[in-house]
């Protein structure tokens, strides 16, 4: 695909001096030898290849048993569940990190990838806080009608102590 | 890129090419570089910038409604199973590695090698898609569905509860069936059944008991559908043990579990909720998988060479996004 630009541009830029005389070149110019090299940024032959892959495929692996970890019994932190989601929240931002910057080749790119990125990335950010008064804070005040209705904690212990009771289950009790 | 290069220095061109026109030589022509990359992956990234703000809206609008009720399901109450959701990320981070092969194998001009791993990238992703279908499977089989008619899932043992129970225990097919496992002679049945039968009989009276209380509803609820208790306090290892593998939690199976034809109301308290943002999240998430599939499939159909790379390049950034999105998707549905 590429190689096909290329050769079209070079074409039209050959016609392109031939009839409106010299060219002032500006910044990089696509010559024809460095045009496959910019257009998939620069340092693609020279990144390693697949040895690099399979060390991040590793990471990556490991990264999710890490936050699998938190769903075991070898999890010292279960009675605070705060400490399990800030550390699973990292372990997510930073597999999130190796897929974009090396299975992406972002991390190869050149400074376009800030334009496109950043801009999106805050936009999400505010799109989730503008969400919050609204829906976030929906349960803070609540008519008494609506707390009628909707299942809350005491609920909960409600069927965790029928569960206990053993109400049904043992065939003495009735 | 070259192209538009192009047109913007012949647009900048065309008045110095007017008034130097009778010297004989042409305009001095000013370039303006284009951005590094070629078009078909400045439209894939602009494509995936949008992406980026379409499931952060998901994913923000789910931990904004699951941080803000006052009860959330835990992953057991709704029969999530952990393992099972680790396994599917395994899978895609897999299926990541795969297509990055191909692309390589594709620039190597190792077309074989490429289409391979391409082959290797589109099992992989159904292979998500199945385990996907099988979770939903079991999610629907616990009544446990993203609309209302459909859902048997409600939000606390209340008389609303306790009269779709009755309802649903006096449909005429129901009466049939009751009557028939009623008419059993108990020498034909296990003595799991037989208490369950007996345990169904007590669900009966209560419902049907006018003067019933809500701590009633409560045992009636649990009877149908336990929550298992996780033993939060009890770190030893055997406890855990139990709740990870047994279904139940070292509980009492429930009537639904053992008469799959009753389909009683469950009572799971945030569970209605957590269901629509569940079914959401996952199937927008699956329909990305999907396309990405169809996407495998007809890049198969060419010579995967070093003319397609950029093809490759282009699915690859798409699907490397389906992954990350799963990176966040999994802790936040399955461990949180």
């Amino acid at each position: 695909m590429s190689d096909h630009d290329a050769v079209e541009a070079n074409a039209s830029h050959s016609h392109a001096s031939e009839t409106h005389g010299p060219i002032t070149r500006v910044g990089e110019m696509p010559e024809p030898g460095n045009h496959e090299h910019s257009s998939h940024g620069p340092g693609q032959h020279s990144h390693g290849g697949v040895g690099k892959y399979l060390l991040v495929f590793v990471a990556l692996c490991f990264l999710t048993t890490m936050s699998f970890l938190t769903f075991t019994s070898y999890w010292p932190w279960r009675n605070e569940p705060h400490v399990g989601w800030a550390f699973m929240m990292a372990v997510s931002c930073t597999k999130a990190m190796l897929v974009v910057l090396f299975f992406m080749h972002v991390f190869w790119e050149a400074n376009w990838k800030y334009v496109l990125t950043i801009p999106a990335a805050m936009m999400a950010i505010f799109l989730a806080l503008m969400l919050v008064p609204d829906i976030g804070l929906r349960n803070r005040m609540v008519s008494q009608e609506r707390a009628l209705y909707m299942a809350r904690p005491s609920d909960v212990r409600l069927m965790e102590q029928a569960g206990e009771s053993q109400l049904l289950t043992n065939p003495t009790t009735h | 890129m070259t192209n538009m290069s192009t047109m913007n220095a012949s647009a900048i061109s065309m008045p110095q090419h007017q008034s130097h026109d009778h010297h004989g030589h042409g305009p001095v022509l000013q370039y303006q570089p284009g951005l590094p990359l070629t078009r078909g992956k400045l439209i894939m990234w602009l494509f995936l910038s949008t992406e980026i703000m379409f499931f952060a809206a998901l994913l923000g609008a789910y931990v904004v409604l699951r941080f803000g009720a006052s009860v959330w399901p835990k992953p057991h109450h709704v029969h999530l199973s952990e393992p099972i959701g680790a396994f599917n990320t395994f899978v895609l981070i897999c299926s990541s590695v795969t297509i990055v092969l191909a692309l390589e194998m594709a620039r190597a001009n190792k077309t074989t090698a490429a289409k391979l791993w391409m082959v290797a990238t589109l099992l992989l992703g159904s292979l998500f898609l199945g385990v996907k279908g099988y979770e939903y499977a079991a999610k629907f089989e616990h009544g446990i569905y993203p609309w209302s008619p459909r859902s048997r899932v409600f939000e606390k043992p209340d008389l609303y509860y306790g009269s779709a129970v009755r309802a649903r225990l006096g449909e005429p097919a129901m009466i049939d069936r009751l009557k028939e496992l009623d008419d059993t002679p108990e020498s034909q049945l296990t003595p799991d059944v037989v208490s369950a039968r007996r345990r169904l009989a007590k669900v009966r009276q209560m419902v049907a008991n006018p003067d019933q209380q809500p701590f009633d509803l409560a045992v009636v609820a649990d009877q149908v559908m336990p929550l298992p208790v996780e033993h939060a306090t009890a770190v030893s290892h055997d406890a855990t043990e139990t709740t990870v593998g047994g279904h139940g939690g070292g509980h009492t199976s429930g009537l639904n579990d053992t008469f799959p034809w009753l389909k009683l109301p469950a009572v799971i308290p945030g569970g209605t909720m957590w269901a629509s943002t569940y079914f959401l999240l996952t199937g927008f998430h699956a329909v990305h998988v999907m396309v990405g599939l169809i996407v495998f499939t007809i890049l198969l159909f060419y010579k995967l060479g070093p003319k397609r790379a950029g093809m490759i390049e282009n699915a690859g950034l798409y699907w490397h996004f389906v992954d990350l999105v799963w990176i966040f998707l999994f802790p936040l549905l399955y461990l949180f």
